[in-house]
């Protein structure tokens, strides 16, 4: 999946990522792979600048650590980020089930002979 | 905004290499861009470990966590919009702090002095050189416009850059056009004060009026600093 496809739900997917606890930069970008089954292959150096701009809006927090040797900037989600992301699962679910019932196959016309 | 950033040993050369050119693509201060060079840094490290752990062998392993990546022109292109926001909303908060202050001291100047000025609106003062009432309003309207300039980029780069339309340069123009209303009251507060001088000049108490000018200069040098830095930031966004 392209990072087009992905514009405007990045956000979101980047919280539901960050849910399960803390990670650093290169986990996100693993776990978007994982849980995607390898679909989300964005270039991974595009995910810092989003997890930057979703620390500026307060919805995660960073800071440096150095468990396992190196160093490594890790993030979590703030409060504002947890409700966030309950907004963006809500939302997500009315788009996708009011597209998914759009694209739908349309039954066929019923002709009168 | 990254605050602390430890050192980093050095990577291999394709790895500095690609730091080295995203670093060249990068607005300052300098600050900002070494502690998003580190981030980078490590996580390309992160990454070559998983490519060697895959298999790889070390070199080239790094150059597969520079595939994966991807092309610093667009990495440094999602940076420069965020060095932006970070620094228009630090210049915003800055002119916001330091206009009431340099403002109080302009008051305690005409309040010090023999205007006769009491709590009569400008227009009523007597003993003062033709104008300042006029003058005193331009300057109000500059404050204004500073002060809306500075909320609207603190309001688009804080919490509410979420709900806002993603419009990276609104912070940057809104934070040049603060600075340069700050330079414009601050150079408008000083040709009242010299108009004073030069009409009535015995009347000015000096101590708090010269304060008060140092301090205006200070501000307005910092401002128009602040006002270009903020239109070099929007103009380096494409």
């Amino acid at each position: 999946m392209r990072a087009e496809t992905l514009k405007g739900h990045l956000d979101g997917i980047l919280l539901a990522v960050l849910e399960p606890g803390p990670r650093h930069g290169y986990a996100i970008m693993e776990a978007l792979r994982v849980r995607s089954g390898g679909r989300v292959d964005l270039p991974t150096g595009t995910v810092y600048p989003a997890l930057h701009r979703l620390e500026r809006a307060g919805l995660v927090q960073a800071s440096w650590s150095a468990a396992g040797g190196r160093r490594r900037r890790v993030y979590q989600l703030t409060p504002a980020g947890r409700r966030a992301l309950d907004t963006e699962r809500g939302t997500w679910r009315d788009f996708s089930a009011a597209v998914t019932a759009l694209l739908q196959p349309a039954p066929l016309p019923v002709t009168s002979p | 905004m990254i605050r602390r950033f430890p050192a980093e040993p050095a990577a291999g050369p394709a790895v500095e290499g690609y730091l080295a050119e995203l670093t060249a693509l990068l607005p300052g201060p300098s600050r900002a861009r070494a502690g998003i060079v580190a981030e980078l840094r490590s996580g390309l490290a992160d990454a070559t470990d998983a490519h060697r752990s895959a298999g790889l062998p070390s070199a080239q392993a790094a150059r597969a966590a520079i595939r994966e990546f991807g092309d610093p022109a667009r990495v440094a292109a999602g940076f420069r919009a965020e060095i932006a926001a970070s620094q228009a909303r630090r210049a915003a908060v800055a002119l916001l702090v330091t206009g009431p202050l340099v403002g109080l001291l302009w008051i305690a100047t005409a309040a010090a002095s023999h205007l006769r000025i009491g709590l009569a609106p400008p227009w009523h003062w007597t003993g003062t050189a033709p104008g300042l009432g006029a003058g005193i309003y331009l300057i109000a309207a500059a404050a204004g416009v500073t002060a809306w300039g500075a909320m609207l980029s603190i309001a688009a780069t804080g919490r509410l850059t979420r709900w806002l339309p993603a419009r990276p340069r609104r912070a940057p123009t809104a934070a040049a056009v603060a600075g340069y209303g700050a330079v414009s009251a601050d150079g408008l507060g000083l040709a009242l004060l010299a108009a004073e001088l030069a009409t009535v000049p015995g009347k000015l108490s000096l101590l708090p009026a010269a304060a008060a000018a140092a301090a205006s200069i200070a501000r307005m040098l910092l401002a128009r600093r602040a006002a270009r830095h903020c239109l070099a930031l929007r103009a380096s966004l494409t």
